[in-house]
């Protein structure tokens, strides 16, 4: 429950320093609007916008120091930990900066990207809150190399096995075997898609999600195998193909959840850095027409 | 393509085992995915590696883009192949061999044993890593974005602007730097163009650029003012006028901090001005009002006499209004005394003070468009047609003495030197003149002249003096009437919008302020003090008050530039 201690590490000290700042920024706007209306222009407006700054940079630095092993300032995890609250904390100052004024602009396109990137990193926590316990439960202790392991050497006795069947039933394992998909491409990753064919008789390729197709098409010959030895082969083929078949669903779904644990990086890191180079402009547009 | 693929294992007992297929096909496909051809395992072989093929007569393998083999023992990417040649990838070794009778190619294929469990996997692309989904491409194109819409752009058009070239209307340039929508007026002159305002970088939008088109602003207070006092230059325009603001509609800081800032301190802070410090709108923060009142002082002038006016600051309660006209506004409001001419209702407000279009003064009051409509300028009952000219002493004198004359010398009048005199108590008494018709006319114009200048006419409403000239035409002079204009000229009052006052109205809200049913004499200034505007108002918010700000009743741009008489005079 490592990633628990996460939110409640040292007893959720960053949720008091945020809830703190937080309190400072709400006064502070809520003190504009007697001058003019509420916006970055004020003082207030330049407090809460130096604010939100200082932390953008500051959440940026948790990438460094999550690399750096040797230091010794504050451990990843309390980094982590501040870095969420903190994170959390600056989409309400930053809006408050903003005065809830939006146009089509540079500043709001600052804006957007910083709540693209907290935004992403609200599924992040999600994620690392909740799938590490699904991916484990789903391994059942083993790791995703012993799932492989046991498809091969299912792959492996299902295409001997089926080498001893009629020809149809060899050609249609074996090909079911070579068109077995897993994983592929980001959707496929993210939604368990399934491209597996399998041959099926002389006919072309035909879908064979989820294995259940090419195991209806050997079952189906058990009750008309003729010799003894032809259906226990049949038997112990929709046997293996079975637990082929669980197997392919528990690396699928550990694909699946890896790929979530994961997806939400792909536009946190690089966001994070349009939102960089955003910034500084937004600061020195800001100035270059004052 | 015919081809044969013999895969040898060791056996348990040490003893070579081998497995044969055949194979046919264009080509031969080399990968970890289970649908290559010949499939081998390992993390540097990728799911789709190589492939052999036939090429003329010699056999030829490739590899896909990006990736390589070693073709006896050097490292290729693709490479013609002879008997005997040995493909190695990932520990696993393809010999090419002698094709056996119906055969074109003959592969041996001596896999990698050593290949760990954990290698299975890459036959797979089982991370968002091996997909197209990248974090740094990303990066780079979303910087890239940025700074092409947030630099490229905008400088390309400033620079076009520079050139003075228009900049197409669908290019985004530099008003992607605008942090908020101008004022509409503001918009309609500057367009898309920034460098309107926005001259110089890094600098702030100075006074003169505002000056350019604001050609006739005046300031509150004169440059050679403000030099006598310790508050420096004036302050920018921008400190009270914020643009690029929402909503649109907001250009102006009113708030009270911008005036009071300056004014509180006025005593310490204004040197030799002596203006009395402001910090707010309550009695103890605000000076009671003081009206600006016209004062005449008479100058002796020819036989007679002029009137000097000269403006007067006065406080409310010990002011008095010198016009110099006799009026009762307690009389006129009184029904028993004043009803209407045209309808015999009592007489409004209205009837005489009407509001100008500013809501704030209201048009003068003359005779003629005023009074005239009731008290008419008769001196004959026997010509209640004949009316005398107002206004004009002189003129006075000669319709009198006219009219007396016609009537004298009027051949077809009955009684042709019969005067009707007009005594207390005697009034259809009529009186004979025995003398030449024109001296009789004269005489009667003569009486009749004393009797307007003196005891009624003029006198009802006119300060007359009796000179003693000899002369009817100098004799009388009457003081002439003026009234102030504004009693307070450096605030501003809305009229209209006091009109309805919680719950009175019409009359009742002008005399809520205005105690005219008081007042008997012209003297009576009826302006009411700050307590009457407190009783509603206040200056910072609060139940049942209304909130008033500076600029409510005040305003930091007048009208006409400030000419302060000079301090000490």
């Amino acid at each position: 429950m490592i990633h628990r201690n996460l939110l409640l590490f040292r007893g959720a000290r960053y949720l008091w320093w945020s809830l703190v700042l937080l309190l400072i920024s709400g006064v502070l706007y809520a003190t504009q609007g007697n001058v003019q209306p509420p916006n970055g222009g004020t003082w207030q407006g330049y407090v809460l916008g130096t604010l939100g700054a200082l932390l953008i940079l500051w959440l940026t630095f948790l990438g460094v120091r999550k690399r750096s092993y040797a230091s010794t300032l504050g451990t990843v995890q309390g980094w982590t930990s501040a870095h969420v609250y903190l994170g959390t904390a600056l989409l309400i100052i930053a809006t408050l900066h903003t005065g809830f004024q939006v146009g089509w602009n540079l500043h709001t396109l600052a804006y957007v990207l910083m709540c693209v990137v907290i935004a992403s990193g609200f599924f992040g926590l999600f994620s690392y809150l909740n799938h590490p316990a699904l991916i484990s439960k789903n391994r059942e202790g083993g790791g995703r190399a012993e799932l492989f392991a046991e498809l091969f050497e299912l792959d492996k006795q299902a295409r001997s096995l089926s080498q001893r069947c009629a020809p149809e039933v060899g050609i249609a394992v074996a090909s079911s075997i070579e068109r077995t998909t897993l994983g592929g491409g980001v959707y496929a990753q993210l939604f368990s898609g399934d491209e597996s064919f399998f041959v099926r008789g002389a006919g072309s390729p035909v879908r064979n999600a989820d294995q259940q197709a090419v195991i209806d098409f050997v079952a189906e010959r058990l009750p008309r195998a003729q010799k003894g030895v032809e259906a226990a082969n049949l038997q112990q083929l929709v046997v293996l193909l079975c637990r082929r078949q669980a197997v392919l669903r528990r690396i699928r779904r550990d694909i699946r959840l890896r790929g979530w644990l994961k997806i939400w990086l792909y536009f946190h890191l690089p966001v994070t850095f349009a939102l960089l180079i955003a910034l500084v402009l937004h600061i020195v547009a800001t100035f270059v027409y004052w | 393509m015919e081809a044969l693929l013999r895969e040898l294992h060791e056996g348990p007992d040490g003893i070579a085992e081998y497995r044969d297929t055949e194979l046919s096909g264009a080509e031969l496909t080399i990968g970890s995915a289970a649908d290559q051809r010949i499939q081998l395992l390992g993390r540097a072989v990728a799911p789709e590696h190589a492939v052999i093929r036939k090429s003329g007569a010699k056999l030829e393998v490739s590899c896909r883009s990006g990736r390589r083999i070693r073709v006896n023992d050097e490292e290729r990417s693709s490479a013609k192949l002879e008997i005997g040649d040995v493909i190695e990838l990932a520990g696993h070794r393809l010999t090419i061999a002698e094709p056996p009778g119906g055969f074109d190619v003959a592969i041996e294929l001596r896999p990698n044993e050593s290949i760990d469990a954990s290698e299975f996997e890459s036959a797979f692309r089982t991370d968002l890593n091996q997909t197209w989904l990248s974090k740094r491409p990303a990066a780079w194109l979303l910087i890239s974005i940025v700074l092409l819409v947030g630099v490229v752009l905008p400088a390309i058009v400033i620079v076009m602007h520079r050139a003075e070239r228009d900049a197409p209307a669908w290019l985004m340039g530099d008003e992607f730097w605008n942090s908020g929508p101008l004022s509409p007026a503001h918009q309609q002159a500057a367009g898309a163009r920034c460098d309107t305002c926005h001259k110089e970088p890094f600098v702030r939008v100075q006074d003169e650029t505002c000056l350019s088109c604001h050609k006739t602003i005046h300031d509150h207070v004169s440059p050679e003012h403000l030099a006598l006092t310790q508050l420096g230059a004036t302050q920018r325009c921008a400190t009270c006028h914020r643009e690029h603001n929402e909503p649109a509609s907001f250009l102006v800081n009113s708030s009270d901090s911008m005036c009071v800032d300056c004014h509180a301190g006025s005593q310490q802070k204004f040197a030799q001005l002596h203006v009395e410090p402001v910090s707010g709108f309550s009695k103890q923060h605000h000076p009671e009002f003081k009206a600006q009142l016209l004062k005449p002082t008479a100058i002796a002038a020819g036989s007679g006499f002029e009137l000097e006016w000269k403006t007067e600051i006065a406080a409310l309660d010990q002011a008095v209004e010198e016009t110099n006209v006799k009026f009762s506004h307690s009389q006129h409001l009184d029904p028993d005394r004043v009803l209407r001419r045209s309808d015999s209702q009592p007489l409004n407000c209205a009837d005489c003070h009407r509001l100008e279009p500013d809501g704030e003064h209201f048009a003068p009051i003359t005779m003629e468009n005023r009074c005239a409509a009731c008290h008419e300028l008769t001196f004959d009952p026997g010509a209640p047609d004949r009316q005398l000219p107002h206004g004009k002493p002189r003129e006075v004198v000669l319709t009198l003495q006219d009219y007396f004359t016609r009537k004298f010398s009027d051949p077809n009048a009955g009684k042709s030197t019969r005067e009707r005199r007009r005594l207390p108590g005697h009034e259809q008494e009529e009186q004979t003149c025995n003398g030449a018709p024109f001296d009789c006319a004269m005489r009667s114009a003569h009486a009749e002249i004393e009797t307007q200048f003196t005891r009624r006419g003029c006198v009802g409403c006119h300060v007359v003096v009796d000179t003693k000239s000899e002369s009817d035409f100098d004799r009388f002079q009457v003081y002439p009437i003026r009234f102030a204009r504004d009693y307070f000229p450096a605030g501003r009052f809305d009229h209209r919008s006091h009109q309805i006052q919680g719950k009175l109205t019409g009359d009742a809200a002008c005399l809520s302020c205005h105690k005219a049913k008081d007042s008997q004499d012209s003297k009576d200034l009826m302006l009411p003090a700050m307590a009457k505007c407190e009783e509603c108002h206040g200056d910072r918010p609060a139940v049942e008050r209304v909130t008033v700000q500076c600029v409510s009743c005040h305003s930091y741009h007048p009208q006409a530039a400030v000419t302060v008489e000079a301090p000490g005079s």
